[in-house]
């Protein structure tokens, strides 16, 4: 039996666990290139879903519409914390930058509270069919719409980073920004490009985490930030693949100590393996190696 | 075809630069030594655009660039080969040169000159794939070198390149900066080795404490003497009898 | 005085203590997102000193402060070698592995015939030592303030010595800091034990001054705001700070003329103002300012 939970908790969690990849996609993707945290991520996930929501509840938009709002939303609410929080600061001022959009995530929540008071909103369900039962195992047919949904996405990101020129530019930025600048690559303009395509990626990772619920609430913001960066240390800092088993790993862990340990003892292992991990082991599952040390010595060359 | 005047560099209330006036003909090597701290590289991020200059006017081919972005002039045909070489390390080599030619749409034409490229410098072929974090200093400076050519630039600037390298190799960056001259490429180049320097240099200026105190053709001062400055920083003692030589150009 | 104005007061006091300890740890150039577990830790160990072992407030708040010190200390030893957003993130875990462990915290005795104690996620409640000992609203008030100065004291004081100025030497440039033969690891450490003491004297304080504590009231949102405190008041002095507490819940919060709107103001004012002064109203240029001003008004005056 214990064999049997086992399969299904790992199931589950792949599952759940794609949604947090997807996010910390975005994040590893803004982080690379601004080498600064955007705190205010999870809001700007929150800003394009409340949209999305509003335009749901009172006009009865399709479920298209709704992805198409929420995925404009965020992105420019994303443009709107790069240019406040991130543009007008250089690398000098990091701090500066994340407290900035520390700020601004007060301030995202506070305006979409306005938007939708109540504290849980419908959101437009994904996929309304029975569970597939694969042997003994049962598998969501919404969750495995996400799964799908995020290994598209993931595909996509790898494409365009590997072979496109803006993801040249981008690995560019993200590798060494000085020599960047000097190649002719406009920097300012690949970070914003980047901001906004990590903005509309986390877009759809809130739609998708919405839709599977068939709701949304005020916490989806603190939700997204702190899932989106726990997954991101946890696959190491500025990969794809990396954000990706960052997110897997974090999914399947809570997924199995939720079922053995219960919801609260599930968030505390996952900050424990994050601590762990930090402390012992800095790199990350996948990063390439401890970023902060080679900025150190970047700025000293 | 580089004409820098009056160039004032500051960072914050410092300056690095304290009005710095110099030309570079085209199709010439042109030097510049001097000591470090003299702000050499500073003025080499001015002109590419890396640092924005607080007064003072940069030409290039004489259209005004002062203050443009790194890519606006690199758009107008200047390339840099930037202190301590700066290559992208988590990138290929081949990746590394594709990144030179950023601003080119000529997708061909880009392919034959990596293909270029790697004739002309046969290590950097035989290290396409590797990443460039992992290639010596000689190697990351032939591929910081084929880096700036890709862009197909009109003038080059050189910041440093035999710095840390071993003699033999800085011979090699010699010769391809004599080759790369001859093949039409204006160079402007940094250095502290003064006697390679002075080798290729068909005209030099030195630096000292952010002004430019002396530029003639190489045996117009003894090498001795540059040495002596162009390490030393000694222009307090020789001040009197160089500044009637200071003229551009 | 009127009980609001006193609140608020006590308010801004009490929060001072965290932003302070972010601030400390902010001069030894380390961002920390966690600085409210030794609050937390604070507010749990004297509350439970006072209410479950009957122990003198004074006492309660000593025992508060260095459990949260040595907890701070030992996290500090453990994230070393951490910096940026590596040992943010860290200290992040730890403060949240704090406040769930709260959660789950249960320790009930029975205290002149009322069964009390940390309940788990309700939080421990009524922790009654001001008021059983009939110490007015005014007078803690006074009592945090008082703290707050003698901290204050020791900072001004602390950062005019040797120790001070190798803590903003290893701030500004560790590694320049190793080269000039400053035991870096050690100044880390320092830093970090002071700074988890300063907040765990903070949380003592809340827990009697508010009579209850819960999880919730120190999670990440107040680790963040006590970090965006510092760097909106001015990282020059150790009075920046408290000026970005007094800003917030002195200004904002109370005055209630942006009910409803104040996040959406305060959020966009912080970040115009960041642009402005990335290192906040009083940063080390403007200090250095007021002190020569001072100094020739001073001389002026003789």
């Amino acid at each position: 039996m214990v064999a049997l939970d086992l399969a299904q908790n790992t199931l589950d969690g792949l599952m759940v666990g794609s949604s947090y990849a997807l996010l910390a996609i975005g994040f590893t993707l803004i982080f690379g290139v601004m080498r600064r945290l955007n705190l205010a991520y999870g809001p700007t996930i929150m800003a394009g879903v409340y949209l999305g929501t509003a335009a749901f509840i009172s006009l009865g938009a399709p479920i298209l519409v709704v992805l198409a709002i929420v995925i404009l939303g965020a992105s420019l609410v994303g443009l709107y914390v790069e240019r406040l929080c991130f543009r007008p600061f250089g690398e000098g001022a990091r701090t500066a930058s994340m407290v900035a959009s520390f700020a601004l995530w007060m301030q995202i929540e506070e305006a979409a509270m306005h938007l939708l008071p109540r504290h849980m909103n419908p959101f437009p369900a994904l996929v309304a069919s029975a569970p597939l039962e694969i042997g003994p195992l049962m598998l969501r047919a919404d969750h495995l719409v996400m799964l799908a949904a995020t290994l598209l996405i993931a595909g996509a990101a790898t494409y365009l980073l590997a072979r496109t020129k803006l993801g040249l530019a981008i690995r560019a930025v993200i590798d060494q920004p000085r020599a960047a600048a000097i190649v002719g690559i406009d920097v300012e303009r690949v970070m914003m490009l980047t901001f906004v395509l990590a903005s509309a990626i986390g877009g759809i990772a809130g739609f998708l985490i919405a839709a599977t619920d068939a709701q949304v609430t005020a916490m989806i913001g603190m939700w997204a930030t702190t899932k989106g960066l726990v997954a991101m240390m946890l696959g190491g800092l500025g990969s794809v693949k990396g954000a990706i088993a960052g997110g897997l790993l974090l999914g399947v862990l809570e997924a199995h100590a939720q079922w053995f340990l219960g919801p609260q003892v599930r968030d505390m292992v996952a900050w424990g393996l994050l601590f762990v991990l930090l402390a012992f082991w800095p790199g990350g599952l996948m990063g390439a190696k401890a970023l902060d040390r080679t900025m150190a010595v970047g700025r000293r060359v | 075809m580089l004409d820098v005047q009056d160039i004032v560099t500051a960072y914050g209330k410092i300056e690095a630069l304290k009005g710095v006036s110099l030309a570079v003909a085209e199709g010439r090597i042109t030097c510049l030594l001097g000591p470090n701290g003299a702000g050499k590289t500073t003025l080499m991020y001015s002109i590419a655009g890396v640092l924005k200059p607080r007064r003072g006017t940069i030409r290039l081919g004489g259209v005004d660039i002062t203050g443009q972005s790194p890519s606006a002039v690199v758009a107008r045909g200047l390339a840099l080969v930037p202190e301590n070489r700066l290559v992208f390390p988590q990138m290929s080599v081949a990746e590394n040169l594709e990144a030179g030619a950023y601003q080119r749409r000529d997708a061909a034409e880009v392919a034959t000159d990596i293909e270029r490229m790697y004739a002309r410098f046969p290590r950097l072929k035989e290290r396409h794939a590797q990443l460039a974090g992992t290639l010596s200093g000689g190697e990351q400076q032939m591929l910081a070198v084929a880096r700036a050519l890709m862009s197909r630039p009109r003038i080059l600037l050189m910041d440093e390149p035999s710095l840390g390298l071993a003699p033999l190799i800085v011979e090699e960056i010699f010769r391809i900066v004599a080759e790369l001259n001859k093949d039409g490429v204006t160079i402007f180049l940094v250095e502290q080795n003064v006697h390679m320097a002075l080798k290729v240099a068909h005209h030099f200026y030195l630096m000292e404490q952010g002004r430019v105190t002396f530029s003639g053709e190489p045996g117009k001062l003894a090498e001795d003497e540059v040495i002596q400055r162009a390490y030393l920083g000694t222009s307090r003692q020789t001040s009197g009898d160089t500044t009637s030589s200071h003229k551009p150009g | 005085m009127d009980g609001f104005l006193i609140t608020v007061l006590s308010n801004i006091g009490m929060i001072s203590f965290v932003a302070l300890s972010a601030y400390i740890l902010l001069l030894s150039g380390q961002i920390s997102f966690g600085q409210q577990a030794y609050f937390g830790i604070g507010a749990y160990v004297a509350g439970i000193a006072t209410v479950m072992w009957s122990w003198p407030l004074a006492a309660a708040l000593v025992l508060g402060a260095f459990v949260a010190g040595a907890a701070a200390g030992l996290v500090g030893l453990v994230t070393l070698r951490l910096s940026g957003i590596y040992f943010a993130m860290a200290t992040l875990a730890f403060a949240e592995i704090m406040r769930i462990a709260a959660e789950l915290f249960v320790y009930r005795r029975e205290i002149g015939g009322i069964e009390t104690g940390p309940d788990g996620i309700d939080g421990f409640r009524d922790i009654r030592y001001l008021f059983a000992n009939d110490i007015s609203p005014f007078q803690s008030c006074l009592i945090v303030y008082a703290l707050l100065v003698a901290v204050l004291a020791t900072l001004f004081i602390v950062e005019r010595t040797r120790g001070g100025r190798m803590l903003r030497q290893v701030g500004e440039d560790p590694l320049l800091a190793e080269v000039n033969g400053i035991d870096v690891m050690r100044v880390r450490i320092a830093a970090a034990l002071s700074a988890g003491a300063v907040a765990g004297l903070g949380g003592g304080l809340y827990a009697h001054l508010l009579t209850y504590v819960e999880p919730r009231s120190f999670d990440i949102m107040l680790g963040v705001h006590a970090l965006a405190y510092g760097l909106i008041g001015g990282l020059g002095t150790a009075l920046g700070p408290l000026l970005g507490v007094l800003i917030d819940i002195g200004l904002l919060e109370s005055t209630r003329v942006f009910r409803g709107y104040r996040m959406i103001v305060f959020g966009g004012l912080v970040a115009v103002l960041l642009i402005v002064r990335p290192r906040g109203l009083l940063d080390e240029v403007a200090i250095s300012r007021i002190r020569q001003a001072l100094r020739r008004w001073r001389h002026a005056g003789d």
